[in-house]
């Protein structure tokens, strides 16, 4: 990337790339990430610590006792709040972005530019992704942090390998709302078929031969690893499978963007 | 009937459910249904169905459990054209390739060289859009198109710039894609970029080897020097539509096309628009469309016209008033203009004379050239004192009413 001087200040050269940097420091999404990422991570495990007491407090006179929580709960806490909320915004902001037809104006401008349309979706889903998989990073590092702290340590090794589960599986995430944005225009219909695809998986992840294979497997491994009620082994196909979904959506995505008409 | 339906119409799986799942599953069940209605209501009343004739899509919808055949109608038997027309709406997509333009070279009909021609363009949006196109654009002229709402200009456009792809036909431009610039009537873009960050994104994308001198210099061409490092998202929409403009000028294309580009400005921003197009006049071909018929008379030197998605005419806006023209003229005379109506009433080549005011007379030829032989012989032998002669509405608007105005077909 060459720069130059403008008026006394340096001044970068625009590409498609710093264009979606640009989009993500320029607009509340990096923020809107990290600090939602990072929350949840923050939270979960003081909610599930404390849990019996808070349930104490509100249950008008009525106990409710569990069994004193475990690190592994901490962290499922987390999991459990970041993959539905979290996951909501990382679609909302990847709808946002890879709906470049949303406005003819923009449309036209973008698409009479480049040859291709995947020169215009493979920087928006690999900087969303990319930012979803730091938040995602982030929060659980804050999650650790706290579980540590209050519940007991966790474990490195499937600590690491649930975090590159579910950095995958945000990433298949934006690829799906990737393939959305080729049937729909809007930021809100491509959000919601991308929600739908994906609320759509883990009803299949019920069928007993399907789940292992499924993209959603991921969505529990943190957990599953961290227990030790899984290897990082049984999570591979669902990881091979989601690498070769995603990139199977981005490739259906950008043909049908090439033929779409503006 | 799909199972679901048949479920429904004899009460079947739902007799054996709990009381308490019957509520919960209603709302589901008109969900569905209404689906498939809609897909069939759809499917009676489109002119065309993509993938498999209609027959075969209402089976489709009516046997495959619901909702996965409505679903697969809507998705992939659905004609987004005509769900485009009827909504006047731009068109959705289309499973086919790309368009792919025929680059043509050197093609000079009658001496002319022309840098786009249409052969039989047509875009049917089920009764709309553009019918039989044969445009030819001088290479170096500044082509106006003019026609009423919904005539088909945007359209037209709209497959010139490779954004739309023609329903038959062809399109050859005789210029390198690159080098062929696009500015929408609405152009758009992230509010939270800067002007200079907007050109410069443009023309690295079309020219990345020129430097930010280019950026500077159409953003200074386009108006907004003083405005370059401001947030587009505080521009007004005139700001906007300069800005569009040096996006386009941005990469020295050889091939302009303008979508309406004074409709969004104030009366001087749209002279200094008007005076930049007319000054590429020669060095770049510019093709713009507007309703603005002063806008086009004022800067192209060849017309083209649609009505209801048909070129009614093409040529130089001269030949146009020409052929247009009514064999009318106002004559204003110092004096008695009395005298000179009665001779003029005499004449064998008028057809009707009419007072305009107290000194001013209208006067009717049976031709053209009647009437610029006849009118000097007869004022001289009146002896009458000529202030000024002059056709009457002698304007592009007149000739363009001629040609779209009602009764025309």
């Amino acid at each position: 990337m060459t720069s130059t001087a403008t008026a006394g200040v340096r001044y970068r050269r625009m590409n498609l790339w710093r264009l979606e940097w640009l989009r993500l420091v320029r607009t509340p999404r990096a923020v809107s990430l990290a600090v939602l990422f990072v929350a949840i991570g923050l939270l979960e495990p003081v909610v599930t610590k404390y849990e019996n007491t808070i349930f104490a407090h509100l249950g008008n006179g009525v106990r409710i006792s569990s069994p004193p929580p475990t690190p592994a709960d901490g962290l499922n806490a987390y999991v459990s709040e970041v993959l539905l909320v979290g996951l909501i915004l990382v679609v909302v902001l990847a709808a946002g972005a890879l709906t470049f037809d949303a406005s003819q104006g923009r449309a036209i401008f973008l698409r009479t530019r480049v040859a291709s349309s995947w020169q215009l979706l493979a920087p928006r889903a690999a900087v969303t992704a990319a930012a979803a998989a730091v938040a995602y990073l982030l929060g659980t590092l804050a999650a650790w942090y706290e579980t540590s702290l209050l519940l007991g340590s966790l474990p490195a090794a499937p600590m690491l390998a649930g975090l590159l589960c579910g950095a995958v599986y945000l990433g298949f995430a934006v690829a799906v709302t990737a393939l959305a944005a080729s049937f729909a225009r809007s930021t809100i219909a491509t959000s919601g078929i991308a929600f739908m695809i994906l609320l759509i998986l883990p009803v299949l992840g019920n069928v007993r031969v399907l789940g292992r294979w499924l993209p959603s497997a991921l969505v529990n491994a943190p957990v599953g690893l961290v227990s030790g009620a899984q290897q990082l082994g049984y999570y591979w196909p669902a990881l091979v499978v989601a690498a070769m979904a995603s990139a199977a959506a981005l490739a259906v995505a950008t043909r049908r963007l090439n033929a779409r008409e503006v | 009937m799909t199972a679901l339906s048949l479920a429904v119409a004899h009460g079947g799986p739902l007799r054996h459910l709990p009381a308490v799942l019957a509520p919960a599953l209603v709302p589901i069940l008109v969900l569905v249904l209404g689906l498939d209605v809609f897909c069939l209501v759809n499917l009676v009343r489109a002119k065309s169905v993509r993938n498999a004739p209609k027959l075969a899509w209402a089976i489709v919808i009516l046997a495959v459990s619901a909702p996965i055949g409505a679903l697969l109608y809507l998705f992939f038997g659905m004609n987004r054209g005509d769900r485009a027309a009827t909504a006047a709406s731009v068109a959705a997509a289309d499973p086919a390739p790309p368009i792919a333009p025929v680059v043509l070279t050197g093609r000079t009909p009658a001496g002319t060289p022309l840098i786009v021609t249409t052969s039989g363009l047509t875009k049917d949006y089920g009764g709309n859009g553009l019918f039989s196109v044969d445009l030819a654009v001088p290479r170096g002229s500044v082509y106006g198109l003019v026609g009423l709402n919904g005539a088909g200009k945007t359209t037209l456009l709209s497959i010139l710039s490779a954004t739309r792809r023609p329903t038959a036909g062809s399109v050859n431009v005789a210029v390198d894609r690159r080098r062929v610039a696009v500015c929408p009537d609405v152009p758009d873009f992230d509010g939270w970029l800067t002007a200079r960050e907007v050109v410069d994104l443009a023309c690295v994308l079309i020219a990345p080897d020129l430097g930010e001198v280019a950026v500077s210099a159409a953003l200074r061409t386009a108006g907004l020097a003083d405005a370059a490092d401001r947030r587009v998202g505080a521009f007004s929409r005139g700001m906007v539509q300069r800005l569009g403009l040096a996006c386009a000028l941005v990469g020295d294309p050889e091939l302009l096309i303008l979508d309406e580009p004074t409709s969004a400005l104030d009366p001087v921003g749209r002279a200094d628009m008007l005076d930049l197009v007319a000054s590429l006049r020669g060095q770049r071909t510019v093709i713009f469309s507007s309703h603005i018929l002063a806008d086009v008379q004022r800067v192209a030197d060849h017309v083209g016209i649609l009505r209801d998605g048909r070129l009614v005419y093409q040529g130089t806006a001269r030949d146009l008033i020409d052929t247009y023209l009514s064999p009318r003229w106002l004559i204003r005379i110092a004096g008695d203009a009395a005298p000179v109506a009665a001779a003029m009433a005499r004449a064998g080549w008028v057809t009707s004379v009419a007072s305009a005011g107290p000194d001013v007379i209208r006067v009717d030829a049976i031709s053209m050239e009647a009437g610029e032989r006849g009118i000097p012989a007869v004022l001289a032998a009146c002896g009458a004192r000529q202030v000024s002669c002059e056709p009457d509405a002698a304007d592009l608007e007149s000739a363009f009413l001629a040609l779209t105005g009602p009764g025309r077909s």
